[in-house]
């Protein structure tokens, strides 16, 4: 083992090291998995609950970085007194702090990695969104631990957390471009969007930069090297460039991306996106009766494709489109249906229809739920009476006034039978 | 008259602490040789010494280390390669052993790690070496000590009450472990600062001993009749008494002093220490604020 390597070791028996990996790594996991989406597993927001574990790694790593550089200097004695650079044990502290915060984190991103492919995952990891994440892990470490250094108190290391968790707790998602100033406060990526890989370079350059800016100026006060003042230069050029750029993307983090959806071809053709594969059989099993049952009429479909939320919901050509909750919440397929349902109505003749009730009366056969009590109870008896073949070409005849919600006491009743004309060839 | 080439040199140094002068502003030389610090606990000899290891900063005046003013900060830097120091109750890393010890501190002092063995044999740790130190005896611990703030063999070493565990043991073996100490600190480096709570400790072996208290450096006269409680220097081989007061001479640059014999430097595993210190204190220093004591320089010499 080498010089260096010995000394590592020796200083990585410290108290502070041993006990921030598990603590790290504890509160990491924990987060990360109270955040995650339940029943959906896409990699976009999987890299948002790792950079968001970091809104609460960071200041927890920074307050143990203080307290290392605060309590931690039993050998400064032998260190101090050195021909090497009077940054040098400043300086292998902070490596072994890292390297514990990136242990740590490193294990937080596994465990999330490897509970998001176990659910089918969707998208792709993304290497810039954990960059992002660890560079903003280590700004923490070396603010904290330089802050340790330059004040050597106790009321340090509590003052640095407390620092850092604020500037963490008061940029919420979404509010402006200050939140993707790292550790970036980002809002949950809707599905059919995908996070913007210049935003997460610029957020990794943004926190490394600001990490070498901290340790070359430190390192250049405590060695008094004026050479340093070039990259120190440089390394503040960095960290303004990256500000001006993530102040020029508005606070958006996402952006809008095309998924290959995942499908399923028979009976009817569904896809959806490919997070929410799983729910491909619950939806086949919901909307094939009202398929059946709209066969033959102008509303008639053999498609069904999720759609972005921003979209509106139509029916046409034979393609039904719905809308489905990121967290596929219980219902969903009910609601996927309804919305097909709600798709087939005229929605300006609708708001005010002639005689209510007697759409509700062909909707509760079209979703399958019992018939409502109306009015006209003629009307409402005989519809019941018909077998399920007589309604679907009831309702291939009647179809232009259901969808304007037009359906009277008339479109109920039987058709009147003409007298039949006997040819007189017969007679 | 201070000596341009003492060890130590301060210049109307001050020294504070907690809103408190731990010593006012005074003038004083440090040559070679065994100088020993005295008084009670809480008086301020930690931090005095520590303003010696360039590790604090004299709240005024200027402080000259080796020949190099240690408030620039060149100066500071090319003269702690050339210090030593122990702190009082020195500390360690959790089951560290006394070979990790020395080659920690050989890493920083930029020793090789044959270099660094050689010097565990010289303060006879090398069979200890890969016993914890927590679960070594004081004494031995104490030697590891030595050994880790002196294996860059250092030009100056400052020792923070060294003996005190072992005066607190007041047993047989604490005494035979301190008489076969006291002449190892002594060879430790040309000039050797040491630290004890009471000046009757430190009189027997130190050339001189100042005391603190008040702010102020005094020097202890020990009194005719006070019997030693600590065991006395062994004699000298080839050692020279060297008052730079009375010659002016500087030291040679190995560190023995002007007229040792050739090769007597300050090595462990030599036969005996084999030089004595000469010191010398001008006090009381006029801080310029103050308007007390003597004007600098004007102090008599040891």
């Amino acid at each position: 083992m080498s010089e260096l390597g010995r000394v590592l070791r020796l200083d990585a028996r410290r108290a502070a090291l041993l006990i921030a990996v598990p603590l790290l790594t504890g509160i990491g996991i924990v987060t990360a998995w109270l955040s995650l989406v339940p029943g959906v597993a896409y990699w976009d927001n999987s890299t948002v609950i790792l950079i968001g574990s970091v809104r609460l790694l960071g200041p927890v790593a920074a307050g143990v970085a203080a307290w290392a550089a605060v309590r931690e200097r039993g050998l400064d004695y032998l260190r101090d007194l050195s021909p090497r650079s009077p940054a040098t044990g400043a300086l292998l502290d902070l490596a072994l702090l890292a390297a514990a915060a990136m242990i740590a984190y490193g294990t937080v991103t596994a465990v999330v990695a490897v509970e998001t492919a176990l659910r089918q995952a969707a998208g792709r990891p993304s290497a810039l969104g954990m960059l992002a994440g660890a560079a903003a892990l280590l700004l923490h470490v070396a603010a904290g631990y330089l802050a340790g250094r330059l004040v050597p108190r106790p009321v340090t290391a509590v003052a640095v957390m407390a620092l850092a968790g604020a500037w963490a707790a008061v940029r919420v998602p979404g509010a402006s471009w200050w939140s993707l100033l790292p550790p970036a406060a980002l809002e949950e990526v809707e599905l059919f969007t995908a996070l913007r890989a210049r935003v997460l370079a610029d957020q990794a350059l943004w926190a490394a930069a600001g990490t070498a800016s901290l340790v070359l100026a430190y390192v250049a006060c405590t060695a008094r090297r004026a050479v340093l003042a070039v990259p120190l230069a440089l390394a503040l050029a960095a960290t303004g460039a990256a500000t001006a750029r993530l102040h020029a993307s508005g606070g958006d983090a996402a952006a809008p991306a095309p998924a290959r959806p995942a499908c399923r071809h028979w009976p009817l053709q569904i896809c959806v996106h490919p997070a929410l594969r799983s729910a491909l059989p619950a939806l086949m099993t919901a909307v094939t009766p009202l398929a059946t049952r709209l066969s033959g009429t102008p509303g008639e479909f053999t498609r069904v494709v999720q759609r972005p939320a921003a979209e509106p919901l139509t029916v046409a050509n034979g393609t039904a489109s719905i809308h489905l909750d990121d967290a596929l919440t219980p219902g969903y397929e009910q609601r996927a249906v309804q919305q097909i349902q709600n798709a087939l109505a005229d929605p300006r003749s609708c708001a005010a229809p002639r005689h209510p009730g007697y759409r509700e009366l062909v909707d509760a056969w079209l979703l399958g739920r019992r018939a409502p009590r109306i009015a006209d109870a003629t009307a409402a008896s005989r519809f019941a009476s018909w077998d399920e073949e007589r309604r679907r070409s009831w309702l291939r005849t009647n179809y232009a006034q259901y969808r304007r919600c037009d359906l009277g006491p008339s479109d109920f009743r039987p058709p009147r039978r003409l007298p039949v004309r006997v040819p007189r060839d017969r007679r | 008259m201070i000596a341009d080439h003492s060890a130590i040199v301060a210049r109307g140094m001050g020294v504070r602490r907690g809103g408190r002068w731990l010593l006012r502003p005074v003038a004083f030389g440090i040559a070679e040789g065994v100088v020993g610090l005295a008084g009670p606990p809480g008086v301020g000899k930690s931090t005095l010494l520590a303003t010696f290891a360039t590790l604090r900063r004299p709240h005024s005046g200027r402080l000259d280390i080796l020949g190099h003013d240690t408030g620039d900060t060149r100066g500071r830097r090319a003269v702690r390669a050339r210090i030593g120091y122990l702190p009082g109750r020195f500390r360690w890393s959790r089951n560290m052993t006394a070979e990790e010890l020395v080659a920690y501190s050989a890493y920083y002092k930029r020793v090789r790690a044959p270099a660094a063995r050689d010097v565990m044999k010289r303060f006879g740790i090398a069979d200890d070496s890969r016993t914890e130190l927590a679960l070594l005896p004081p004494d031995v611990r104490l030697r590891a000590g030595l050994a880790a703030a002196c294996v860059h063999e250092p030009e100056l070493v400052v020792l923070d009450d060294p003996l005190e565990e072992l005066y607190a043991g007041r047993g047989a073996a604490d005494e035979a472990a301190i008489a076969e100490l006291i002449p190892l600190i002594g060879a430790l480096a040309p000039t050797v600062v040491v630290s004890a709570a009471r000046p009757e400790r430190l009189a027997p072996w130190c050339r001189h001993v100042l005391t603190l208290a008040r702010g102020r450096l005094t020097q202890y006269e020990p009194r005719p009749t006070a019997p030693a409680t600590v065991p006395t220097m062994p004699t000298v081989a080839g050692g020279t008494a060297h008052v730079l007061a009375a010659t002016g001479a500087p030291p040679h640059r190995d560190g023995a002093p002007a007229g040792a014999p050739a090769g007597a430097r300050g090595r462990p595993d030599r036969a005996g220490p084999p030089m004595f210190p000469a010191f010398r204190a001008a006090l009381p220093f006029r801080p310029p604020r103050l308007g007390a004591g003597r004007p600098a320089g004007s102090g008599a010499g040891v």
